[in-house]
């Protein structure tokens, strides 16, 4: 037998039963749907989370005074001062610590208003903290010059706005709470010298959406003594651990350590748990469709009874037999598998739409991540329907093969 | 690791349809075969079945359907088995069409033996060797008439073209031409049974087996399908063997055996078997 005619008979059968084919078909097409959506936007968000990591090094990381995170001045929390620069220095694998004043402000542009960021801190360091950080237009200031600030692009450019920020303009900024200053509800004045590159998001928070200061302006305008945390950064990756031990240990609770690196490989890890366990969910509705194509495919075994028994007699072999009816399982799993690939395709773009990259108490808002279909994936949700078919046809069709004739041809 | 183990499956799948292909092709031989048994055939006998029993077992009880038949029907020979319902009519039409294997005794069909043969050696002789006609036309009614007749066709590998010609040719043989594309269902029944005799034929077998072929048919359409299967036995040779309760079916015959009970009741001679046979 041809394989065209295998199929062709198949195909041909299936026809004849329009309704329940289609019904086969749109189970196995909703099980591929969910493991291609959900696998899809989870390889997505995982990569999203890795990348706003991964542009902060590994050998980075962040102390902040505990209770700093959540709660604005709280009175009780740890202060950190240029004590503490030195504490944090003398750590074996320090390589440099660079102090940082941080405060959530509002800015208002030709009539938008924008949730920025400011970070006071020596800016020569900036590019050391962030990998290939750029300037697009002008300088960063000078310590000494106190009112001047370089902003980030989303600034410059306020996307909804049709007024932008140049060189040499004034910003007046409204500063939000939080922050270790008292000085809420102020409104601060800066004059643009610098314009950075657009890049992006580093941990939790939008580069783009900052303005960054001198370290001296930020203590002066902030009106704080206190530093918002240290940036430390160790000799090299292999010190982050001991590093990390180390500041712990001395400071106890009063401060949380974070570190890119194993922000990183923790929050793969558990996005990864969340891919096997979305999938595993799209498995067992797939595992679903699969009974639900050995009961058709049984019934339909038994309505043929007469059928098979007629193959038999015109001198069809029973592997021809199960040849015949094991492809009608394979074409349901393949048109169900691409249809539900397709389906998933779409289903992957509305679910990234909708879900939030939680981003922690600290992120300005969510991120929609796109999501990633790797040729794996693609052809995991083409072929493992077809797969799951053949399995679930095998023993209808071994069964209609194994068919005693002189039987079959009686049946009514 | 999971879609090598697809491939793995699919690859089974293909294979089990690629070595049944090349089985065919393995016997595609048959025509030089055919011809030597052509030479041979005043020797050997189309069927020949020496005491034959089969016993049915249902549950605990055994029920005999034969009870030690032994007859031979020769190459070109017409032959009309009779009798009473249960009398194992079907029971030795199912033997001579290899679907059912004696208890005991044997049945050579062409001289070849066939309680040596596996299953999927019989089911390569009935598609190359038989032919079979049924009182209730079986069919395939989602399958136009010409691919009804294309069927045993399909099964030995033969490109669609060559197929859909012979099967064309075959119903116009039988006079349905210009019904070609029609379902059975568009039918009437002595169509319906034209198309199956042409699907018996279209392999060009050494012998059709008809299990009252006329059972469901008015007498018109009866006189039609007997005319039809008188011709093509005078004229190709093709052994018949059928079940029938009408006389004037059986009638027409070279020889009637009638059967009672499992066992042969009676044999009658009709006819000689002329033409063919020397030609």
């Amino acid at each position: 037998m041809f394989v065209s005619d295998v199929f062709g008979l198949a195909i041909k059968a299936l026809l004849d039963r329009k309704m329940r084919s289609a019904l086969t078909i749109v189970g196995i097409m909703v099980g591929t749907a969910i493991i291609v959506a959900l696998i899809a936007s989870s390889n997505g968000m995982s990569a999203g989370i890795s990348s706003t990591m991964g542009k902060m090094g590994a050998s980075t990381l962040v102390v902040n005074s505990a209770g700093n995170f959540m709660s604005g001045g709280s009175g009780t929390q740890y202060k950190l001062s240029q004590d503490d620069v030195r504490i944090l220095s003398s750590i074996n694998g320090v390589a440099e610590v660079i102090p940082y004043y941080n405060q959530r402000a509002t800015i208002t542009v030709g009539g938008t208003s924008i949730d920025a960021e400011i970070e006071g801190m020596d800016l020569s360091k900036l590019s050391d903290l962030y990998k290939g950080i750029a300037l697009s237009n002008g300088a960063y200031p000078s310590d000494v010059d106190v009112t001047a600030a370089a902003i980030g692009s989303s600034i410059a450019t306020p996307t909804g706005s049709t007024v932008n920020i140049g060189l040499n303009n004034m910003i007046s900024v409204t500063l939000s709470g939080g922050g270790g200053g008292s000085s809420s509800g102020s409104t601060l004045t800066f004059l643009v010298r610098g314009i950075l590159s657009p890049y992006g998001r580093v941990l939790f928070s939008d580069i783009d959406n900052t303005i960054f200061i001198g370290l001296q302006s930020g203590q002066m305008l902030l009106k704080s003594s206190y530093y918002s945390g240290f940036y430390v950064i160790a000799s090299s990756t292999d010190d982050v651990s001991s590093v990390q031990a180390a500041i712990e240990s001395q400071y106890g609770d009063n401060v949380r350590v974070m570190n890119a690196g194993s922000m990183i490989s923790n929050i793969q890890s558990v996005s990864s748990q969340m891919t096997v366990y979305l999938g595993a969910i799209g498995g067992v509705s797939l595992f679903v469709a699969a009974v639900g194509i050995t009961n058709t495919m049984f019934v339909s075994v038994m309505e043929r009874t007469r059928e098979i028994g007629i193959l038999k007699a015109l001198g069809y072999q029973s592997g021809q037999i199960l040849s015949i009816f094991l492809s009608e399982a394979i074409v349901t799993g393949a048109v169900g598998g691409v249809l539900g690939t397709v389906v998933g395709y779409f289903l992957a773009y509305l679910m990234g739409g909708m879900m939030p990259m939680g981003g922690g108490p600290m992120s300005s808002g969510t991120t929609s991540t796109e999501p990633i279909f790797t040729t794996d994936l693609i052809l995991f949700s083409l072929l493992f329907p077809i797969a799951v078919s053949v399995l679930a046809g095998l023993y209808p069709a071994r069964r209609a093969s194994k068919m005693n004739p002189v039987v079959a041809l009686k049946y009514e | 690791m999971f879609i090598s183990d697809i491939f793995g499956l699919a690859i089974k799948a293909v294979v089990a349809v690629d070595t049944s292909h090349i089985s065919q092709d393995v016997g595609s031989t048959h025509n030089d075969s055919q011809n030597c048994t052509k030479m041979n055939q005043a020797k050997v006998p189309s069927v020949e079945v020496s005491q034959v029993t089969k016993v049915y077992r249902v549950g605990h009880v055994n029920y005999p359907a034969l009870k030690g038949v032994s007859l031979r029907i020769d190459r070109g020979e017409f032959v009309a088995i009779m009798g009473p319902s249960g009398s194992g009519k079907s029971t030795l039409l199912n033997m001579i069409g290899t679907l059912d294997r004696p208890t005991s005794g044997r049945v050579r069909v062409d001289g070849i033996d066939i309680r040596r043969m596996s299953d999927d050696q019989l089911a390569k002789i009935r598609n190359r060797k038989i032919g079979f006609v049924y009182q209730s036309f079986n069919l395939i009614n989602r399958l136009t008439a010409v691919e009804n007749v294309e069927m045993p066709l399909i099964a030995r590998t033969i490109p669609k073209n060559v197929r859909q010609d012979r099967a064309v040719k075959m119903l116009g043989a039988v006079g349905l031409a210009r019904e070609t594309r029609k379902r059975p269902t568009e039918l009437s029944g002595g169509e319906q049974q034209r198309v199956a005799i042409a699907r018996a034929l279209v392999a060009k077998p050494t012998i059709v087996i008809a299990d009252e072929p006329t059972g469901n048919l008015d007498s018109k359409t009866t006189l039609e399908v007997l005319n039809y299967i008188t011709t093509v036995n005078k004229e190709m040779g093709t052994t018949f063997v059928i079940v029938t309760h009408n006389p004037e079916v059986s009638n027409k015959t070279h020889r009637i055996i009638t059967l009672r009970d499992g066992m042969i009741e009676k044999e009658q001679r009709l006819q000689r078997i002329d033409s063919y046979v020397g030609d």
